[in-house]
């Protein structure tokens, strides 16, 4: 037993338990993009930072966000005293992107209809049109469904 | 017709609820369920219900997501193309290939090993037929396995082709020729990889045939000729040359395996397979084909250049890797941009650069493994769930299934001396193994490579009976960093074959005991 203890004083092993398992904080987390740890050339294509430079129809990102908050206090201060709502919202009113009347006619090109966009819903093939209603599910829709329970 | 999906009083119900107060009429599911019945029947296009991760593939990396997905409580839809789970790996890869590896080493082992095992064996005869018939029922239960494991885990199974409509919509055309979209928060692409083909040779799954072709051969051919000495060909090679054929393989480096295989692992796997009857052509190219005739003909030379041949064989094997299978998404409707080799690009969340559609599998970066695929899967669903996930891509064993088999973790001799690390190394024979020896299958070796300061494992490397299971013993010591000391003195059950795996850790930093 004591040499067996003397051993293992001497020998230093590697593997060592490292306690309960942590789990880190939302904001203990980076999520900026980083290059993928098996992509060969260890970096992103530009297209990421000017995507994320573009994202806001669904309102900016997590890390833009907070940027933008930091360098502009004054703007959202100003929003909020106007009663906007906070958040990703503020962020979207207060730039004209989406909004109706936010770019001039030219800017938003031709008013054809591009390859694959339709007007009407007759001019797509004729299993989308409108199908006709019948008297029986005229009459379950008038009974509430009990015509067709029979 | 009704009448059979609703009850008799579910209409009573209805109607009770409309006389007695209107808001009850909107907020009864009797109500929703007949008005949803009326909208399906009249055909109205409906506006598709949002998913919070629609994931397209239904291979290893997009079952396994959508089932984790499941679990932790996301509304999941999965949209798979073949008609059965699995992907590659289930229906025409890693399961079917390795029923006919296990049952051709079966046959092979009876037609020449049992006389010294004191077995006189009868009439041996080859039922082809009924061997592809037991690799499609190991298949097709496993993938019937997988779909249970969708209800169960309340994943929606799309059968059908899935596209890019736009960055939140998958517009699906299914297998009974109609169409739908869905629309996902999160969207996961997992479509796997396809055979590289040869240029010059048309693939015709008969004559001219990948991987695909080769688990499904009528008969068994007189000459067959693997292009390629990586994983698949050698394993597919081996198949075919203990049913009968005659094999040879033609590959473009100096060693088979693969350029991750250890070249002395590759040298002695070499040698035992020639032993068993296979043909090796290394540093050889192949320059032409002709598969017009009935005998298919390959010229081939010296990769430096030099004396030229021509090969000729009734199927020629076509294994020179795989390529990321992206055709046909829609990319191109969303803006989607793949490297050089196909792959598609993303970061280490990941993420492609629109943050919402993710990508995991052979599609994207790393080894094209299903467990790295399986790894991913998980990893990623926690990024979406958790915020956080793990991939460890310097501890994913690879195996070769062979007999006798092939696996290794971690780096090489070639890479260690490349990245200029000192590193010492120890090894053990099979042959000196009692359980290896008892069972008189003793070819191969073990072969640990460890950081020569501080011991630390850094690789790996075996080729023996049983390789593929016992490198799983390998992975966790690299995974937690362990040295080779901490496995020599970790006691290994006697006799097993994994004594050899102490010994090899042990022949590492001091002796072995039994070499």
């Amino acid at each position: 037993m004591r040499s067996s203890r003397a051993l293992w004083a001497q020998r230093q092993p590697l593997i060592k338990f490292l306690g309960k398992r942590h789990t880190p904080k939302a904001e203990e987390i980076d999520h900026a993009p980083h290059a993928h740890p098996a992509s060969p050339s260890h970096e992103l294509p530009e297209s990421f930072a000017s995507y994320r430079g573009r994202a806001t129809q669904h309102g900016p990102l997590g890390g833009q966000q907070q940027q933008q908050q930091q360098s502009t206090p004054s703007q959202s201060t100003s929003s909020s005293r106007q009663g906007a709502p906070s958040g990703s919202a503020a962020a979207q009113t207060s730039k004209p992107y989406g909004a109706i009347g936010g770019h001039s006619g030219k800017q938003l090109g031709s008013v054809q209809p591009k390859q694959g966009e339709f007007w009407d819903r007759n001019e797509l093939p004729r299993r989308f049109h409108r199908t006709r209603w019948t008297e029986a599910e005229m009459e379950a829709l008038e009974s509430g469904g009990a015509s067709i329970v029979t | 017709m009704y009448s059979r999906l609703l009850p008799r009083s579910a209409a009573r119900s209805a109607l009770q609820a409309q006389n007695q107060t209107p808001h009850l009429i909107r907020a009864s599911p009797v109500t929703a369920q007949v008005s949803e019945r009326i909208r399906q029947r009249r055909g109205y296009a409906t506006p598709a219900e949002e998913r919070d991760l629609v994931i397209i593939g239904g291979g290893v990396a997009g079952y396994v997501a959508a089932i984790k997905a499941g679990q932790e409580g996301l509304k999941v839809a999965c949209i798979e193309k073949r008609g059965s789970l699995g992907g590659t790996c289930l229906n025409v890869g890693c399961i079917p290939s390795k029923s006919l590896l296990n049952n051709s080493h079966l046959y092979h082992q009876i037609l020449h090993d049992t006389k010294n095992r004191g077995i006189d064996v009868g009439d041996v005869k080859l039922n082809l037929a009924n061997m592809m018939k037991a690799k499609e029922t190991s298949v097709s239960s496993l993938t019937k396995g997988i779909e249970f494991l969708f209800k169960k885990n309340n994943v929606e199974y799309i059968k059908g082709t899935g596209a890019f409509a736009d960055e939140h919509t998958v517009a699906v055309r299914l297998q009974d020729g109609s169409e739908t979209s869905v629309r996902g928060k999160n969207i996961l692409i997992a479509t796997g990889s396809e055979s590289t083909p040869f240029p010059g040779l048309t693939i015709d799954e008969k004559k001219v045939i990948t991987s695909t072709g080769a688990i499904a051969l009528e008969k068994v051919p007189k000459k067959m000729v693997v292009v390629g000495g990586g994983i698949i060909g050698l394993e597919m090679g081996s198949v075919w040359c203990r049913l009968g054929a005659e094999v040879t393989v033609v590959e473009f480096l100096g060693q088979i395996g693969g350029p991750g295989m250890d070249a002395e692992i590759s040298k002695n796997i070499q040698k035992t397979l020639a032993k068993q009857g296979m043909k090796f052509m290394l540093n050889t190219k192949v320059v032409k084909g002709d598969d017009g005739a009935e005998i298919v003909k390959l010229d081939v030379e010296a990769a430096k250049g030099g004396k030229a041949q021509t090969l000729e064989a009734d199927v020629v094997l076509v294994a020179i890797g795989r390529r990321p299978y992206t055709a046909n998404l829609g990319l191109e409707n969303i803006g989607l941009e793949t490297d050089n080799r196909g792959r598609l690009v993303i970061d280490s969340e990941y993420r492609t650069k629109l943050p919402h559609i993710r990508v995991i599998g052979d599609c994207t970066f790393g080894p094209m493994l299903a467990h790295k695929a399986e790894e991913e899967a998980v990893a990623v669903i926690e990024f979406i769930t958790k915020n956080y996930g793990h991939v460890n891509y310097g501890a994913i064993p690879s195996v070769m299934y062979t007999h006798p088999e092939v696996a290794w973790v971690g780096q090489n001799e070639a890479e260690l001396k490349e990245a200029g690390v000192k590193y010492k190394v120890g090894t053990f024979p099979f042959s000196a193994n009692s359980r290896a020896k008892t069972n008189q299958d003793s070819d191969g070796m073990v072969k640990f490579l460890a950081d020569a300061e501080t011991d630390r494992i850094l690789g790996v490397h075996i080729v023996g009976p049983n390789a593929g299971e016992m490198i799983a013993e390998g992975t966790l010591a690299l995974e937690y960093g362990a040295s080779t000391e901490d496995v020599g003195r970790t006691s290994h059950a006697h006799p097993t074959l994994a004594e050899a795996f102490k010994e090899a850790a042990m022949a590492t930093y001091g002796k072995a005991i039994h070499y």
